[in-house]
């Protein structure tokens, strides 16, 4: 099988507009959840977000694009495209090549224009602007005509786990032999449709969420996106490799639309099936990056799948205290900050942990840990509708 | 890989299987809806009750085929929108109680991965599950996920599928941006129209797909897609596609071709059709309508014709008496994105 190397990395999240600033703040400990300033709903008063300090209109003249009817959604994925694309140096030829596939995610789309979508949906709208904007898949195709995209296209939408399954098709696909490069990644802008359909599921936090902590009482949401360059042994040359993808697997909990079994069912064959693709034993995973929401019920689940696999506790941290649940772009998000411990060989704390859920009494990683020796680390992603997944990253030997 | 089984909800009678018996519905309009199925025996009452159509649709096409195949290693399923009017009805909640106390079932029917997750549910399968939303490439993307896995010997035996539902919310939406006739035809006068625009329907169609050719149906060769095709693209992707697969055109026996009867971009199966010499072309859309996973109808009703059924004269667009043992399906969403299947009898 055919290795598949990371040779381009790009983020924006509430911790920054790109790695350098994403980086810093997780260095730090500095959170970026906060009052949303430029959110658009009456909950912008009451919760707190995981916000993009970037306004839509300057998200748009950071990029230069002339395409029409741009949603945030778009605009933060094409953020995150660029960069990753900067940091692979891929040429114009390399990026239209019928062998480099763009595989991305997202849940809301274009439907952050909550009020603009309902008035096109019932025909009371004035302007036709975002008529071809709002599916899932919109920014995709945005991104497809902007960089003359010739190779395999595809969304996934997996609820909050899209993100990690679209890194695992990209990868499937180069290994396969139909690609030698992927754009693999997600992209959630806040919108109050999720807002409040997460709000009518009762697990919005009043406060900042607090991640494996036994007071928890649900989660923060955020937005962003990140965008992976995964390229085959064959043309990586002489690159700077950032990391290799060794292992995924993906499961359904098969247990209920919108939470997680106490069993734990999903969750482990998804670890377990990402373990033997990577051909690892659990003891040599170093860090895992949970999903960790900060809900009831997933950060019980995922300590009991957790404690199924591995028996003793490896290092472990929401990096969700920083970003919010940036929901479709959480794995890829958490993936590229995965690929920062495996690349500077340090561990960043997971916020606002006080008191350790019991009978587990597992404090995640508290202080900013360097010189740590770091080879393998594990990302989770677990959706509604049972979606469950989980990669395995390496250092590039 | 080859296709053992499949099902499917169409606005056509092609569930209880009388679309064989010659039992064609013509349709009025710019919506063809689903001919739906009673659900009685497939789904349970307390959850019917609360499903939207495309959730009752997928589930209706789906759990049978979950029922009979004891061994499905995994759920893969495409769709543009998922249950697009449960997710209006829930922005409508958002909108008139200025974002109040509201009720979650919408939301969470509303993601297009819920069909998916409720086929698992409810047949307890904890294998691979994904659902791709690449517009009018998402079921093409399922047949792509499907191959990989086998390959990958991840799995057996899998249900591939796809589910669309239309409703007057994305016909306003499309309405917007030009996808409908302005002035509406019966099904029958669809394809000779010579109007701009299209009309859309709705269903489901669902696979058992095997790496093994025991007890196949037919064998699908491969599928490819492309996306903002330049001028005579089409001709270069279909030698290209054919020449991948060590098939020579004149081994084409029929083509099964997208034809939605919008003059803006019929000529696309036009322009392919002229390459072809002697085979039968086969239209569907003025059956079905059109929409953005309207292909997996193609794949159902290819699969139907290389298992020797009896086809409705409407789909027949050229007949030729040429044994149809290989098909070549081409379709396109808008003139934008673009796929071939080709197809073998077993």
């Amino acid at each position: 099988m055919k290795h598949v190397f990371v040779t381009g990395i790009g983020v924006i999240s509430a911790i920054g507009n790109n790695c350098e600033e994403n980086l810093s703040h997780l260095q730090k400990g500095k959170t970026g959840i906060g009052k949303a300033i430029h959110l658009d709903s009456n909950y912008a008063k009451l919760f707190p977000f995981g916000e993009v300090k970037l306004s839509t209109s300057a998200l748009k003249s950071n990029l230069n694009i002339a395409q029409k009817g741009l949603t945030r959604t778009d605009l933060l994925a094409f953020t995150a495209v660029q960069e990753a694309i900067q940091k692979a140096n891929l040429t114009a030829q390399e990026i239209s090549s019928e062998n480099t596939a763009f595989i991305s995610a997202s849940t809301i789309g274009g439907m952050c224009l909550t009020d603009q979508l309902y008035q096109d949906a019932n025909s009371i709208s004035k302007s036709k602007e975002y008529v071809k904007s709002y599916s899932v898949s919109a920014h995709a195709l945005k991104i497809a005509e902007n960089y003359q995209l010739k190779g395999t296209i595809d969304v996934i939408n997996t609820a909050c786990s899209s993100s990690l399954n679209a890194i695992m098709m990209g990868t499937r696909l180069i290994k396969s032999g139909r690609a030698t490069r992927a754009i693999v990644g997600g992209t959630d802008a806040l919108g109050k449709f999720t807002i409040n359909g997460f709000n009518a599921l009762q697990i919005l936090s009043k406060n900042p969420c607090k991640p494996f902590d036994k007071y928890r009482d649900g989660l923060t949401l955020g937005e962003g996106a990140a965008y992976l360059i995964l390229e085959s042994e064959e043309v990586v040359g002489k690159k700077n490799l950032y990391a290799e993808i060794l292992g995924y697997g993906n499961s359904n909990d098969a247990f209920h639309p919108s939470s997680l079994s106490e069993e734990a069912f999903g969750v482990v064959a998804a670890m377990n099936k990402a373990l033997k693709r990577a051909t690892l034993s659990p003891q040599k995973i170093n860090y895992i990056n949970t999903h960790g929401t900060a809900t009831e019920n997933n950060d019980t689940t995922e300590l009991t799948g957790i404690k199924k696999i591995f028996g003793n506790y490896p290092a472990f941290n929401s990096t969700k205290s920083y970003t919010g649940h940036t929901l479709a772009a959480s794995g890829a998000i958490e993936t590229v900050f995965s690929i920062f411990s495996l690349q500077q060989q340090e561990l960043y704390p997971s916020l606002n942990f006080e008191t350790p859920i019991s009978p587990f009494n597992q404090l995640p990683i508290l202080k900013y840990q360097q010189h740590q020796n770091i080879n393998y680390v594990m990302t989770n992603s677990f959706g509604f509708a049972g979606n469950c997944s989980s990669l395995i990253i390496g250092k590039p030997l | 890989m080859y296709i053992l089984d499949h099902r499917c909800i169409s606005p056509q009678p092609t569930f209880n299987g009388c679309f064989f018996t010659g039992e064609v519905k013509i349709n009025h309009g710019n919506l063809y809806y689903s001919i739906e199925p009673d659900y009685t025996d497939l789904i349970p009452k307390n959850l019917l009750r609360r499903m939207e159509k495309a959730t009752r649709v997928g589930i209706g096409a789906g759990i049978p085929l979950l029922e009979k195949y004891p061994i499905i290693d995994g759920i893969i399923l495409g769709t543009s929108t998922g249950g697009f009017s449960g997710c209006v009805e829930f922005l409508k909640q958002i909108v008139q109680y200025n974002e109040g106390t509201l009720t979650p079932t919408n939301f969470v029917q509303s993601t297009p991965n819920a069909v998916a997750g409720i086929l698992a549910l409810m047949s307890k399968n904890r294998g691979y599950n994904i659902t791709h939303t690449n517009l009018g490439l998402s079921f093409e993307a399922t047949l792509l996920d499907a191959m990989l896995l086998l390959e990958e010997n991840e799995a057996k035996q899998l249900l591939v599928g796809a589910i669309e539902e239309t409703s007057e919310y994305n016909y306003n939406i499309d309405s917007a941006s030009d996808f409908f006739k302005e002035i509406a035809v019966p099904s029958t006068q669809l394809l000779q129209s010579n109007t701009k625009g299209s009309v859309r329907g709705e269903g489901a169609a669902m696979f058992v797909v095997s790496s093994k050719k025991d007890n196949a149906l037919c064998e699908l060769v491969d599928v490819a897609q492309f996306s903002f095709p330049q001028k005579n693209t089409i001709q270069e992707k279909v030698l290209q596609f054919l020449k991948k697969n060590n098939t020579p055109l004149a081994a084409i026996d029929a083509l099964v071709l997208g034809y939605n009867g919008d003059n803006r971009f019929d000529f696309r199966y036009d322009e392919l059709a002229e390459q072809f010499n002697d085979t039968s072309i086969f239209s569907y859309k003025n059956l079905i309508g059109d929409s953005p996973t309207a292909n997996s109808f193609a794949l159902w009703l290819s699969c139907s014709i290389l298992e020797g059924k009896e086809i409705p004269k409407e789909v027949y667009y050229k007949e030729t008496d040429k044994e149809i043992k290989s098909i070549l399906i081409y379709n396109h969403y808008n003139n934008i994105q673009h796929s071939f299947i080709l197809m073998r009898s077993v």
